[in-house]
């Protein structure tokens, strides 16, 4: 189990002192100056179970990411601690940390060129001395496979497109953690995935894949932790979810729960309809047009953010059927955007 | 190609090489005569005809100097992959970003200010060692300081990278010139060699002297392939794979200067070795380090005798300085170089 105890992160790193003057300050005071800058993060605690596929989500800039590196032993927080299994990771040695922990960042250029076979081949480094065994090569292939690029497996990485180079990536960290049939590796129940916006440039079907995936991880007992921003794959996918806003937790729990217009309204700033289809046991979050954004401070409803029949567009109570298609597409930011495309005289 | 067959293709390439340059001279031996020199020291007696002049001739003065230019070219060759791989740039080479220098700058002021400390008596190994030292730590200073200036944000951009080369260089031949100008005619002629860079003055004590500071990098670099694989893909995506960052980059920092420092301490300054060798080794086999790093050795020290082959008969029996050799093979595929890479310059970080 992950636990976050208490972290925070400032863009400008608190001043070293001495741990005695640190003592006799009291925590808070004028004299306290723990850290200047904006806070990146801002005291968060919540633990992170194993089994489970947790999303972190958030507007842009809400540390989500950060969050991710402290997790993942990358950055070191300025106060507070990120538990590993009631150890604290900064002090676990970082080859040791490798076998159990994969993670997808959101940087993906290599900067020699090294063929994508080989790129992914580097994702069993850690476990093996010298070269590669040839139980190395299978789980190497059969992560090829599990991400569909077995095919691109002999072009250079840095000419594929970016969606593809992502997917390579993630067959990466993958046979980091040892793929589908890894029985020399760590328990599953010890596996750590992190991803920083997986799916960002893939296609519908790789990010559903990539997911799928994710979760089947989380199934077998894996810990897994994703930054999304589509809340529709986060709904789908999640078990549980980090709602993240201006460096604190706004709230965490599961998508049923969580997922609420209120709440969306809160972190994002925009107001949305929820609706349960019935064949799936999953709710779709439908956001509203930039237009309804600003009739959002509109004083007359201010704590109804769900879009009702009087906002544009128009949805149904209790389908996912949009009844006012019309309505939808001539809202005037629309034309305005129309009549640009459009020139007169052509 | 098949890795292991670059592999044994370099390594007859090099024997052939030094049997090739060892022979060539105001004496002429053919490779096989040359070949039977080296074993009849072993015990090996080949029915090939040569004199004792010729085994002489071999023994003291060829043999010292293709050795040297073995090590050297060894040497240059793997720092300058490795330093390739720390900056994630394949245009990092230790003359171009001022290593060199560095290093040149810290052995002309060691010969000026201590040209009288060894006349004094002290040995002249133990001022080969001396000049070593003194050429480690310029290299030091130098790289710490170019690696330094060239990450923005935890990253080297290409353009910082070279221009922090090029104001190092600029500082460390403006302060040579300083030192030079301020020496007599005796030092005058020594810094004269360090600048033109050559083997001119290799003996068998020359190459004793470099002989551990070229071997332990030579050995140790190759060590670290996997940790530089790893280091291509991002510094935060190589410390997840498990590589000790900050353990890496000190580890190929000493290890380069330090064989940089014994190249320069003997040779002076031998451009382009480092830059081109890893570049041409990397579409014979690939990028991985685990076939760069020995194949760049290899192909280093076969490139670095024949270009002093080159040197010291193009114009028998006067010599040319054998930097300008490599200058004049490395200048154009540096440019090719830069202009591959021109997309990348201008529009991102590495």
């Amino acid at each position: 189990m992950i636990r976050i105890d208490h972290i925070t992160w400032w863009t400008h790193p608190p001043a070293r002192r001495l741990r005695a003057v640190r003592a006799l300050v009291p925590r808070g005071s004028r004299f306290d100056h723990a850290g200047t800058g904006r806070k990146i993060l801002d005291d968060i605690s919540c633990s992170i179970l194993p089994g489970e596929l947790t999303v972190l989500l958030g507007p842009n800039g809400a540390g989500k990411s950060t969050l991710l590196r402290m997790v993942s032993g990358e950055k070191r927080p300025h106060a507070g601690t990120v538990f590993l299994d009631e150890r604290s990771i900064h002090t676990l040695p970082i080859p040791q940390l490798a076998l159990r922990r994969g993670v997808l960042t959101q940087h993906y250029s290599v900067s020699l060129p090294f063929t994508v076979e080989e790129v992914v081949t580097m994702g069993r480094y850690p476990h093996c001395h010298t070269s590669p065994s040839a139980k190395d090569k299978e789980i190497v292939s059969a992560c090829l496979q599990e991400m569909q690029v077995d095919h691109l497996a002999a072009r250079p990485f840095n000419t594929l497109s970016g969606g593809e180079q992502q997917r390579v990536q993630m067959a990466r960290v993958l046979a980091q953690l040892g793929g589908a049939g890894d029985s020399d590796g760590p328990p599953a129940s010890d596996k750590i995935l992190l991803l920083d916006e997986p799916t960002a440039s893939m296609d519908l079907l790789h990010q559903q894949q990539c997911l799928t995936r994710a979760r089947q991880l989380a199934k077998e007992g894996a810990t897994v932790v994703a930054v999304l921003h589509d809340l529709n794959l986060a709904a789908r996918f999640a078990d549980s979810l980090l709602l993240l806003k201006d460096g604190q937790l706004l709230a965490g729990g599961r998508p049923s729960e969580l997922l609420t217009p209120d709440l969306i309204y809160e972190a994002y700033g925009i107001k949305t309809s929820i609706l349960y289809p019935g064949q799936y046991d999953f709710p779709v979050i439908i956001p509203a047009l930039p237009t309804t954004i600003s009739s959002g401070d509109n004083p007359a409803r201010p704590d109804n953010h769900s879009i009702s029949p009087n906002d544009e567009p128009v949805f149904g109570k209790d389908t996912s059927v949009i009844i006012n298609k019309n309505n939808y597409f001539h809202t005037p930011i629309n034309e305005k955007i129309y009549a640009n495309d459009h020139p007169k005289g052509r | 190609m098949h890795r292991s067959w670059t592999r044994i293709l370099l390594v007859l390439l090099l024997i052939t090489s030094v049997l090739i340059a060892a022979g060539k001279g105001a004496m002429s031996m053919a490779p096989l005569q040359v070949l039977a020199i080296l074993l009849a020291k072993a015990g090996i007696h080949l029915p090939v005809a040569y004199t004792q002049g010729m085994a002489n001739v071999l023994w003291e003065i060829r043999l010292p100097r293709v050795c040297l230019g073995v090590l050297i070219g060894s040497g240059l060759a793997v720092a300058g992959a490795s330093l390739q791989g720390l900056f994630r740039n394949p245009l990092a080479d230790p003359v171009l970003i001022g290593v060199s220098s560095g290093a040149s700058l810290a052995a002309v002021v060691v010969i000026v200010l201590f040209s009288s400390l060894s006349s004094a008596g002290a040995g002249i190994l133990s001022g080969y060692y001396l000049l070593n030292i003194a050429s480690f730590c310029g290299a030091c200073l130098s790289s710490v300081l170019v690696f330094r200036l060239s990450r923005v944000g935890g990253k080297t951009m290409v353009a910082t990278l070279l221009l922090a080369g090029l104001a190092m260089n600029a500082l460390c031949n403006a302060l040579t010139g300083l030192v030079t100008y301020t020496a007599n005619n005796e030092q005058l002629r020594s810094v004269t060699f360090w600048l033109m860079g050559s083997l001119g003055g290799a003996s068998w004590n020359t190459v004793l002297s470099i002989l551990p500071f070229i071997l332990v990098p030579v050995g140790l670099l190759p060590q670290s392939a996997k940790s530089l694989n790893l280091y291509s893909l991002g510094e935060a995506e190589a410390m997840h794979s498990g590589i000790d960052i900050r353990w890496l980059k000190i580890r190929i920092l000493l290890l380069t200067t330090l064989a940089v420092g014994a190249a320069v301490a003997v040779s002076g300054v031998i451009g382009f070795i480092g830059l081109i060798v890893p570049h041409i080794v990397r579409t014979l086999s690939g990028s991985d380090h685990r076939t760069l790093l020995p194949d760049s050795v290899l192909f280093g020290a076969t490139l670095l005798v024949l270009a002093d082959l080159v040197s010291r008969t193009i114009i028998a029996p006067a010599e040319l300085p054998i930097g300008i050799i490599t200058a004049i093979i490395g200048t154009p595929l540096f440019i090719l170089l830069l202009y591959k890479q021109k997309k990348v310059i201008n529009t991102q970080a590495i």
